[in-house]
């Protein structure tokens, strides 16, 4: 019988997942970025959610993630600008947050702490949803992965109209720079 | 140690079932940015409830061309001359703003602090309020009869004001500002001090995310008055943190303790003038 009890132990451990939150009391940063004649666009906001589920050190095993961004948070560097942004090019009061949810196809340790990963999944933006591939950059330390990747979306894609600034339309190519760090989550 | 071997299968059986059972749920409610309404701090004279992020900074500078638009050889009255104004904002917290403001009119100096009190946001009739209050002083004043210059510390030269600013937006396209405002010595001239009561109104469209068209309007309630209330009707035109308003108008001051003592033009007899702000949000830290 006791054999038995340690089978089952052994087995829960083997197959028990870990699930990772976003730790929203750390200091996470996403940016929008677009090159503009004269001045850069920038937007910035620190409301990220979402979590990482996987079942092995692999991080691929049953990969499961989904990360969502509050739109309505998005600070461009002058406030007035931002219900601009968010009202005529954004349109946040339909399309509230961005969001990615996909699953780590590729995990390769580069030293004891440091992963390389590659997710694929699907990114949704103003009610356009279009699949992706994201690298990553994951550093492990105690119980948290500081995550950190940027990519690219353009614009049109996702049926945005290309703001203008200075009577100059930014770079419709928009570079998204996610650091933020996700924190294992402890069912109770 | 059949059953138990049962039980072990079945249990190594269901467990992937639920392994992937996520705790995540996301928030119920989801944090929202401020209310902004209108996009410039100000109207064309009056304010509006918006108030610039901490830290930032605006410059103004404004005109209000003397000649009317249909004055002989004046380039519809380009040629000047022109009341001046300029401006400096900054903003101490994302609710508190304070402006030092001069214009060549008296060479008046304004002092402003503007509060956003209350912000309500809602689908269709968000809410903003802000309170504003301020000072001006005239340094350079001569009395009417004599010519003679005023004592720059006299107190006729004085003047305080405040307001309470509503603002609100439908259909996402058009705002809606209302602002009653007091004036203390809105006559500067008068052996007595004279007051104002005031409720300014001014309706904005923004037709596009850069262009908007709006008619502003302040009428004496009470108080002493100059000749007409003032109107003015124009453009906006916003790109990035920079905002050009032109109008035409029949008051030819903007200081706000000049302004709201009242308009010099009869419209009626289509007497209007050019004027114009720019205004620049700049940020350096």
């Amino acid at each position: 019988m006791k054999i038995f009890y340690i089978l089952i132990f052994s087995v829960l451990t083997l197959v028990s997942g870990e699930e990772y939150h976003v730790d929203k009391s750390a200091k996470n940063e996403v940016k929008f970025i677009s090159d503009a004649p004269i001045e850069n666009f920038e937007g910035v906001t620190d409301q990220i959610d979402g979590y990482l589920y996987h079942e092995d050190d692999s991080l691929t095993t049953k990969s499961q993630l989904y990360f969502e961004v509050n739109l309505n948070t998005l600070d461009t560097g002058i406030g007035l600008r931002n219900r601009h942004m968010r009202d005529n090019y954004l349109h946040t009061d339909k399309y509230p947050t961005t969001y990615y949810k996909g699953k780590i196809i590729k995990a390769e340790k580069i030293d004891a702490d440091s992963i390389n990963v590659i997710s694929e999944g699907t990114i949704f933006i103003h009610g356009v949803e279009k699949p992706i591939k994201v690298k990553a950059k994951m550093f492990h330390k105690e119980d948290r992965y500081h995550i950190h990747c940027n990519f690219n979306v353009k614009l049109s894609d996702f049926n945005i109209e290309i703001p203008s600034i200075m009577f100059y339309k930014i770079n419709e190519n928009m570079d998204l720079q996610l650091d933020f760090y996700i924190k294992l989550f402890k069912k109770n | 140690m059949k059953t138990s071997l049962i039980i072990f299968v079945l249990i190594v059986w269901t467990i992937p079932l639920f392994a992937q059972d996520i705790s995540w749920k996301p928030e119920e409610s989801m944090a929202t940015g401020p209310v902004n309404l209108f996009h410039s701090t100000i109207a064309v004279n009056l304010p509006t409830a918006e108030t610039l992020k901490q830290n930032e900074f605006e410059y103004e500078i404004s005109h209000r061309f003397i000649k009317t638009v249909d004055a002989n050889k004046a380039y519809f009255g380009i040629d000047g001359p022109a009341t001046i104004r300029m401006a400096l904002s900054y903003a101490i917290t994302n609710d508190l703003m304070i402006t030092y403001g001069r214009s060549n009119q008296d060479d008046n100096i304004d002092f402003r602090v503007k509060y956003k009190a209350y912000q309500f946001a809602h689908k269709t009739f968000p809410l903003l309020i802000a309170l504003q209050a301020g000072g001006a002083w005239n340094t350079e004043v001569y009395e009417p009869i004599t010519n003679e210059a005023r004592d720059l510390t006299d107190t006729k030269n004085f003047q305080y004001y405040g307001q309470a600013i509503f603002n609100t937006m439908i259909v996402n396209k058009v705002g809606i500002g209302m602002v009653p405002s007091y004036l203390y010595n809105s006559h500067i001239y008068s052996d007595d001090p004279e007051y104002s009561f005031t409720m300014g109104g001014y309706i904005q469209y923004y037709l596009s995310a850069m262009f908007s068209f709006y008619v502003e309007t302040n009428a004496t309630v009470t108080g002493w008055r100059q000749d007409y209330n003032p109107i003015a009707i124009g453009i906006e035109i916003e790109t990035g943190g920079h905002f050009f308003k032109i109008f035409v108008g029949n008051s030819h001051v903007m200081n706000p303790s000049q302004y709201l003592a009242g308009g010099d033009l009869n419209i009626k007899d289509g007497e209007w003038r050019l004027g114009f702000d720019i205004t620049r949000i700049l940020k350096f830290w």
